[in-house]
C-alpha cells in the first residue's frame, strides 16, 4: 500500500523524466556503460569465457587461476587462453572455448618481435582501438579505467552527500553559535588548496583508490554542506515544519520526515554533476601523475601517453572520445533529472 | 473572572522578538509583537483577535499554542502553566491544543500524501490504531472530503479542501481547543463561508473551543462569542462580539469597524480614515499606542498608558484600553 502510495508522485516525475529524450537516451546509455563495465572482465579479458576441455565445462573469467598444466601444456602459470584456443583449432578433437570479443587484459603487454609499441588498431589482432606504448589493449584500459573512475565517483559522492547533509542538516536547523561556528570552519576549510595536500600526501605514500577518495571527500563535502544548509534554513520556516511542530513532532522526525524529503530534489539534481565532477578530477590528477599508482588503468594515464606519443593518434583520440561522451552523458542526464524533479511542473493553481 | 470555566488564561503575557543589525549581528534592538496581554478563554466559546497585520495576533496565537516560547507572563492550560512544562509533558498538552493554519498550500508538507499527514499525529503520539485507514476515512468524511483523498497529494487540491485536511489533523484525537491562524484569509469568499461553516459544526459536534484570529470583522463577526482587538501588541478592546460591533468603545475599533464594506450598493456609511501608519512595533509610542494616529488625542494620552476596564455604561465583560472610554461617543 505504502509503495504505491509513494510512486503515484514518483510515476509522474518518472514520465516527465522519459520525456526529456536527451535526458532519457543518456540516462539508458550511461546505465549501460556502467553495467557493462562491472561485466567487463566476460568482455574484455585474456581469460576465456567457457572452455570446454574433455568432457569438462570450465568458466576460467570468475574461478581462480588455471595452470597450464590442466589443459595438458607444459607449464604451471596461468594458462595463456589466446594460445590455447589456436591449439584446440588445430587438433580438432572436440574440445573447445570462447574467448571475449577482446581477448587482453588492460595490464599485459602484446610485444611483437622486431616492432616497438605503440600499434595502431588492428581488427586482425583485436587491438580494436590499438595499444598504448607499452602494448597494452587501449579499449581495456579506457573500459577498466571508465570502472575506476566512475565507482571512485560513486564512492566519493556517497561520502561528500553523507557528510554534507548530515552536517548541512544540523546546521540549518538549530542555526544559531553552532551554525555560526561551523560557517567559519567551513571558510576556513575551503581555503585549503587541494592540489598542494593531494602533493604532499602522495610523495608520503602510495596513494591507493580509497586514499585518493578519502583526500577528495576531505574537501569535497563542503558544497553539498552549504547547500544542504541552505535548503534547510529555507524549509523549516515553512508552515508544514511548524504544524508538525505543533502536533508535538520531535526535532528528529521534523529533520528526516519533513524536511530531508523536501530537499530530495535537490540532492539528487545534484549527483549527476557531482559525478562528473569527480571523473574529471580523479582524470587530471592521474594526468598529473598524482592520482593512482603505476599499473592502475586510468584515463588520465592515458592522456598523458597521448600527449607524449601524438603521433600515435589512437591513444589521445581514443582517450578523449571517451572522456567527451562520458561526460556528456552524465550531464545530459543531471539536465534531464534536474527538470522532471522541478517541482513547478508539479504545482497546478486552480 | 469565573476561574472555573476558563480552559485557557494568558497572564501578561510577553514575546518580544530580538532584531539584529549592524557589523558583527548584534542584537539592535527588539520587537515587541506580544506585549503584555491578558485574557481568558471559556471552555467551548469562541473567541475572536482581530487587528491589521503586523498587531501581534499570529504571535499571540502561537504562544497559546505552544509553538513560541513566551518572553514572561503565563499562559495557563487546564490548570497547567506550559511555558514550565518539560517536551514530554508538552508533548501531552499538544494533543490537546492544536493549530490551523493560514496558508493551505504551505501547511501541508507536499511530499506527503494525505493519509499521511493525518496519520502522522497518531504516529507521533503512539495513538496507531488497528484500523487506521478507517480512522481516517472517518475523520475526512467528517470534514466532508472524500476517503479516497488519502492516496493523493495536497497538490491535487484545491485550496479550500486542503484547508478540510488541515481541519481534519487538527481535530484528530479530540483536543480540547483549536487556535484557527487565519484559516480563511488565503481562501475566496465563496469558500470561506463553508469552511466557516464547517469549523461551527465541528465546535457544536465536540464541543470545541476556538481562538479565530483574523483581520477580517466581517468572519469574525460570523464565528466569535466574543472579541479581543488588538493594536501594537496589546488587547485596546475585548468583548461580547455584539457588543464591539453595537457599541465599541475604543477609537480604534470605532474606525476598524467603519472600514468594513457594506454589501449593500449605493448604501454607503462614513468612513474613518485614520491619519498616519502604525508605529513600528520595535519602537512603539509612549503612552497610549494609538495616540499617534487617534482623533481624540489628549494630553494624557501621551504620558500614561490607559489600562484594559470594564466600561461604566456599556454591558458587562466589555473592556477597553482608553482613557475617554467613558466619555467618547461615536456615531455608528
Amino acid at each position: 500500500m505504502k509503495t504505491m502510495i509513494i510512486s503515484s508522485l514518483t510515476k509522474k516525475r518518472w514520465e516527465r523524466f522519459k520525456s526529456v529524450k536527451r535526458g532519457f537516451v543518456s540516462f539508458i546509455i550511461l546505465a549501460l556503460m556502467i553495467f557493462l563495465s562491472v561485466f567487463a572482465e566476460l568482455l574484455i579479458n585474456n581469460r576465456a569465457i567457457i572452455v570446454y576441455y574433455n568432457g569438462h565445462l570450465l568458466f576460467p573469467t570468475y574461478s581462480e587461476m588455471i595452470p597450464g598444466k590442466k589443459f595438458g601444456l607444459d607449464y604451471d602459470y596461468e594458462t595463456n587462453y589466446r594460445a590455447l584456443e589456436k591449439k584446440f583449432r588445430k587438433e580438432k578433437n572436440g574440445n573447445w572455448l570462447i574467448m571475449p570479443p577482446v581477448p587482453y587484459n588492460p595490464f599485459e603487454n602484446d610485444l611483437k618481435k622486431g616492432k616497438y609499441p605503440p600499434f595502431p588498431p588492428s581488427f586482425k589482432d583485436r587491438h580494436f582501438l590499438g595499444t598504448d606504448n607499452v602494448g597494452r589493449d587501449i579499449l581495456a584500459r579506457v573500459v577498466y579505467g571508465f570502472r575506476t573512475a566512475i565507482f571512485f565517483s560513486l564512492i566519493l559522492l556517497f561520502l561528500n552527500y553523507s557528510m554534507g547533509i548530515s552536517l548541512g542538516c544540523i546546521m540549518g536547523y538549530f542555526g544559531g553559535k553552532f551554525d555560526l561556528f561551523f560557517q567559519r570552519i567551513l571558510e576556513i576549510w575551503s581555503n585549503i588548496p587541494f592540489l598542494y595536500v593531494v602533493i604532499i600526501i602522495s610523495s608520503i605514500v602510495v596513494p591507493n583508490i580509497m586514499i585518493l577518495v578519502l583526500i577528495m571527500a576531505f574537501f569535497g563535502w563542503i558544497q553539498m554542506t552549504w547547500v544542504m544548509r541552505t535548503m534547510t534554513y529555507k524549509e523549516k520556516e515553512r508552515d508544514y515544519v511548524l504544524a508538525a511542530r505543533s502536533l508535538g513532532a520531535s526535532d528528529l522526525r521534523i529533520i528526516f520526515h519533513h524536511i530531508i524529503p523536501n530537499t530530495v530534489s535537490v540532492i539528487v539534481t545534484y549527483a549527476p554533476f557531482a559525478i562528473s565532477g569527480g571523473i574529471v578530477a580523479l582524470t587530471s590528477l592521474d594526468y598529473l601523475g598524482f592520482g593512482l599508482p603505476a599499473p592502475t588503468p586510468s584515463w588520465g594515464e592515458l592522456l598523458l601517453q597521448g600527449w607524449t606519443n601524438m603521433d600515435a593518434w589512437w591513444i589521445s583520440s581514443s582517450v578523449v572520445a571517451a572522456l567527451v561522451i562520458t561526460l556528456v552523458v552524465v550531464t545530459f542526464t543531471g539536465e534531464g533529472i534536474r527538470e522532471a524533479l522541478d517541482p513547478k511542473m508539479h504545482t497546478i493553481y486552480e | 473572572m469565573n476561574i472555573d470555566d476558563s480552559l485557557v488564561r494568558v497572564i501578561r503575557l510577553k514575546k518580544y522578538f530580538p532584531v539584529y543589525g549592524g557589523f558583527f549581528l548584534r542584537r539592535r534592538g527588539w520587537i515587541y509583537a506580544v506585549d503584555d496581554v491578558s485574557l481568558e478563554i471559556k471552555q467551548g466559546e469562541t473567541l475572536g483577535i482581530v487587528g491589521e497585520s503586523g498587531c501581534g495576533k499570529t504571535t499571540l496565537g502561537r504562544c497559546i499554542a505552544g509553538l513560541y516560547k513566551p518572553g514572561a507572563g503565563k499562559i495557563v492550560f487546564q490548570g497547567q502553566n506550559i511555558s514550565e512544562l518539560n517536551s514530554v509533558q508538552l508533548k501531552a498538552v499538544r494533543l490537546k491544543m492544536q493549530m490551523i493554519f493560514q496558508d493551505p498550500f504551505e501547511s501541508l508538507n507536499p511530499r506527503h500524501t494525505i493519509g499521511q499527514i493525518l496519520k502522522e499525529k497518531y504516529e507521533i503520539h503512539n495513538k496507531i490504531l488497528p484500523d487506521m485507514d478507517m480512522e481516517i476515512s472517518g475523520l475526512l468524511e467528517k470534514v466532508g472530503l472524500s476517503p479516497d483523498a488519502m492516496a493523493k497529494f495536497p497538490h491535487e487540491f484545491s485550496g479550500g479542501q486542503r484547508q478540510r485536511v488541515g481541519i481534519a489533523r487538527a481535530v484528530s484525537l479530540e483536543p480540547a481547543m483549536i487556535v484557527c491562524d487565519e484559516p480563511v484569509s488565503a481562501l475566496d469568499v465563496s469558500v470561506q463561508s463553508q469552511i466557516l461553516n464547517l469549523l461551527l459544526k465541528l465546535q457544536m459536534e465536540m464541543g470545541l473551543t476556538y481562538v479565530f484570529i483574523s483581520h477580517d470583522l466581517s468572519v469574525v463577526k460570523h464565528i466569535s462569542d466574543r472579541i479581543a482587538v488588538m493594536y501594537l501588541g496589546r488587547i485596546v478592546e475585548i468583548a461580547d462580539a455584539p457588543l464591539i460591533y453595537e457599541t465599541p468603545c475604543h477609537p480604534y475599533t470605532n474606525a476598524l469597524l467603519s472600514a468594513i464594506p457594506v454589501p449593500v450598493p449605493g448604501n454607503r456609511k462614513k468612513r474613518i480614515i485614520l491619519k498616519g501608519e502604525v508605529p513600528s512595533p520595535e519602537n512603539p509610542p509612549r503612552g497610549c499606542r494609538f495616540h499617534t494616529r487617534c482623533p481624540f488625542v489628549q494630553e494624557i494620552c501621551i504620558n500614561e498608558e490607559p489600562v484594559l476596564e470594564s466600561v461604566k455604561n456599556a454591558g458587562k465583560n466589555h473592556y477597553v484600553a482608553c482613557h475617554f472610554k467613558d466619555e467618547i461617543e461615536f456615531h455608528t
